[in-house]
């Protein structure tokens, strides 16, 4: 297994190297300069030149990408160009905020939409399935910004029982960091609870069909023994997968409900930083999410053990 | 359920994010650093400038007065600068303020390493140079420049530029890098919380200038709160549950928002115009743009009443003149601007030999800025007089690049706040050959602008704005649509709070027992 895990993080590093070379020429080949950003129409050619020639900007391309890349690689991804701070620790920093958010939203959704969606399933054309599928299609359909609004709108200002603006760290005061986390927690763990009852149901149905199925009924087996024992361990492969691609997809950025909820995420990090042209958080950023995304899949195949003992980690 | 929520609601306030007798202020970005006119952007100023203060400042009026000077004596041939120093005047670290501290600050700005963004406008680059600075004794302070100019106080008071701020030295830390700014300002800097919050504390040995009500930078500056807080929230719609809720005190807000807020039980609204200036900025070397009769025409078709009254809510006033309103420079010339006349642009572009080609009209759809409302409405009223408008939406920082380059046709973009209208004609004036950005390089109004910034004479430089505003009207290089406003939102158990230049004063706010 720990073979099959250096193998798979080795194989990850030409998709990581292509992630650097592409993020870095495309994010310049885009109009926009972190120095006119910065200066905005009080920049004179004197100080647009003085200021592009401090942040190395002056440089050509490649001398530019071969000294972010060398220090990429000693561990030193360079400071942000607008704040100054190292981009690493921000990253970090921004990530740990945005995943507590993530991973208990995915775990609390995936906790809900799997067993509906396997009831759903053997509930299928039924009243219950009707009403599953268009409570997921809803959840799935509304955006995520609205939806986070009309939580905040519901929640904090009619009934007022949660703050609506404003972050606490769980470190500094854990209370007060879970009550500022609710809302964005639950705008995420609504919108993938449809993601995940959707998958969780299909692949349920798919497996349901098959002859074992019919097998295990015919041999007396109860529902309850038929769903659990026997369907559902098959049909959580591909919902397993998926929960995989969700959360590396979130890791990697909930910017939308991170700026409605006012959280310091790696999210509104990342998309602060394109706009500001701030390149080397933008590179740092795109890197670590290819990285974070490489990284859970990752966990994700090494469990699949777990579920189907027919795959091994060989 | 809801008092377990109440409760810990109130131990969350406790934990540091809201706390009754704190302002919480909106800021919609962070701030870039603490460190004065270097790293900076408006929310750094408008932070910064709570906690540090220059030789002299801004007056509401856009004037330049004494802040830590108790009087500025200028030489009859108007090289020499001498500042009487306020006495008492603490540092946030209990020391007392002396012209050393003022000379020490001014040797750091002028070290190349500090990458004091205003060096240029004191080293000679850009004509002005300090060519000696002095303390004399512990109350005075003396600079001298190479020739008379009329603006060396206001690029000192620039807030981009830091105010010039006298700071203590222990700011900056033994190898020289920036530590934490040590000034005179009203507030001290308490925590900073990157990309969440700045927190200032009342400096209770604060010795406030001269004034019994607060203008600009200058005047009365006491702090009537012991702690204040800007949080950072960019969006506008969490800013106004935020207000509404009451769990925000004070916020910049979008015109579009103002319908609803006025309504609001617990929220009041100050507005006021400032000088930001928003406007239809226009190539005049573009092939088609540089004939001056199709330039008017389309200031002619554009009904300037209509036009702002839909992009501000009703809010805002024509105002075409590169002079902002609120300035004491704006008089009767000013006033004149484009006759809105429909028929009279039918004729001009007949006289242009316009034959319907395109015009672009660059916009983004920034939410602090009416650019793309701008852009729509003038092209309908452009397309009405027959011109073929068309707008292409552009993300800032694209713009920007296209502003910078001066590749463009029609760009509806704002121009940053200048007080003294000398600069804000310069803002736009210039060489294109050696400054693509700039947007009028009539060699004479350039003339002009030069000599209103040696001048120092109030009247002779009324005359000299009069005069570069009227050629302004005549040769359309741009158009100034009107001055943006400021819409402060805020709650009714907060007093004096008065709009000024795009930024949230904390100092002199208080809150209702």
């Amino acid at each position: 297994m720990f073979r099959f895990a250096l193998t798979r993080i080795a194989m990850a590093l030409p998709t990581l190297l292509i992630v650097a070379v592409s993020v870095f020429v495309l994010i310049r080949l885009i109009p926009g300069d972190p120095a006119q950003l910065m200066l905005g129409d009080l920049a004179t050619p004197a100080s647009l030149a003085d200021l592009r020639a401090r942040l190395g900007l002056d440089q050509s391309l490649p001398v530019q990408f071969g000294i972010w890349i060398g220090n990429v690689l000693t561990g030193d991804f360079g400071r942000s160009i607008s704040s100054q701070e190292a981009v690493l620790p921000l990253i970090m920093q921004r990530f740990w905020v945005s995943a507590q958010i993530v991973l208990v939203a995915v775990l609390m959704a995936s906790l809900v939409a799997v067993p509906a969606g396997v009831i759903a399933a053997w509930k299928q054309d039924s009243s219950l399935d009707l009403g599953l599928v268009a409570t997921a299609t809803l959840l799935l359909s509304i955006p995520t910004f609205w939806l986070g609004l009309l939580l905040l709108l519901f929640f904090g200002l009619k009934l007022e029982w949660l703050p609506v603006v404003g972050y606490v760290s769980i470190a500094d005061n854990p209370w007060a960091g879970v009550l500022y986390l609710v809302m964005p927690i639950m705008t995420l763990f609504l919108h993938e609870i449809g993601v995940i009852l959707r998958m969780a149901r299909a692949s349920t149905l798919e497996v349901l069909r098959l002859d074992y199925i019919t097998h295990a009924r015919a041999k007396g087996l109860g529902e309850a023994a038929v769903l659990w024992r026997h369907a559902f361990k098959n049909a959580f492969g591909p919902t397993w997968t998926l929960i995989g691609l969700v959360l590396g997809n979130l890791l990697g950025g909930i910017a939308v409900v991170e700026t409605v909820f006012t959280i310091p995420g790696l999210g509104r990090l990342l998309v602060d930083a394109i706009f500001a042209r701030d390149y080397p958080v933008i590179q740092g950023c795109m890197l670590f999410v290819a990285f974070t995304y490489v990284l859970v899949n990752l966990v994700i195949d090494l469990c699949y053990p777990i579920f189907d003992p027919r795959v091994t980690a060989e | 359920m809801n008092r377990l929520l109440a409760s810990g609601l109130a131990l969350a306030l406790s934990g540091g994010a809201l706390q009754a007798q704190t302002l919480t202020a909106v800021l919609n970005a962070d701030i870039r650093s603490t460190n004065p006119g270097v790293n900076r952007d408006g929310n750094t100023d408008a932070v910064q400038m709570h906690m540090i203060e220059g030789l002299v400042g801004y007056a509401e009026d856009g004037s330049v007065g004494p802040l830590l000077a108790e009087k500025v004596e200028i030489s009859p041939d108007g090289k020499t600068y001498t500042f009487r120093l306020r006495k008492g005047v603490k540092f946030h670290n209990g020391a007392t303020m002396t012209s050393a501290d003022a000379l020490w600050s001014w040797t750091r700005y002028t070290d190349p390493k500090t990458d004091w963004r205003c060096l240029s406008d004191f080293d000679g680059r850009n004509g002005l140079k300090v060519v000696s600075a002095t303390a004399p004794d512990a109350d005075t302070f003396v600079m001298e420049i190479n020739e008379p100019n009329g603006l060396f106080l206001d690029s000192l008071a620039r807030a981009d530029c830091g105010g010039t701020a006298v700071i203590h030295k222990d700011s900056v830390k033994a190898d020289g890098s920036w530590d934490k700014p040590i000034g005179t300002g009203p507030f001290m800097l308490g925590e900073w919380k990157r990309g969440q919050s700045v927190q200032l504390l009342a400096f209770d040995q604060y010795v406030s200038p001269k004034g019994d009500k607060r203008d600009g930078y200058i005047g009365s500056k006491r702090p009537l709160v012991k702690e204040a807080r800007f949080l950072v929230i960019p969006d506008a719609a969490t800013v106004k549950a935020g207000l509404l809720s009451g769990s925000l005190d004070l916020a910049l807000m979008p015109e579009s928002d103002v319908p609803d807020l006025k309504n609001a039980a617990n929220v009041a609204l100050a507005i006021a115009p400032n000088p930001v200036r928003h406007s239809l900025i226009i190539q005049t070397r573009d092939p088609l743009l540089k004939n001056q009769a199709l330039r008017q025409a389309i200031a002619a078709a554009i009904d300037f009443p209509e036009l702002v009254a839909n992009v501000s809510n009703g809010l805002g006033k024509p105002n075409n003149s590169p002079v902002y309103t609120t300035s004491k420079y704006y008089g009767d010339a000013e006033k004149q601007g484009f006759k809105y006349d429909p028929a009279a642009a039918k004729a001009l572009l007949q006289k242009a030999g316009y034959k319907g080609e395109k015009i672009t009209i660059l916009a983004n759809k920034r939410s602090s800025v009416p650019s793309f409302n701008t852009a729509v409405i003038a092209q309908a009223m452009m397309q009405a007089a027959g011109i073929n408008a068309e707008i292409e939406v552009l993300e800032w920082a694209t713009q920007l690049d296209r502003y910078n380059k001066g590749n463009y046709q029609v760009q509806a973009f704002s121009y940053s706040s200048r007080f003294d209208p000398a600069l804000g004609f310069e803002q736009i004036s210039g060489p294109k050959d050696k400054q693509p950005r700039k947007v009028w390089e009539d060699p004479e109004a350039l003339e002009l602008i030069q000599k209103s910034m040696v001048v120092t004479d109030t009247a002779e430089r009324q005359k000299i704005f009069d005069a570069l505003h009227k050629r302004f009207i005549e040769q359309v290089p741009s158009i100034f649509t009107h001055n943006d406003l400021d819409i402060i939102a805020h709650s009714k158990r907060l007093t004096g709070v008065t709009p000024w230049a795009s930024q949230l004063r904390l100092w002199e706010v208080g809150v209702a027992k």
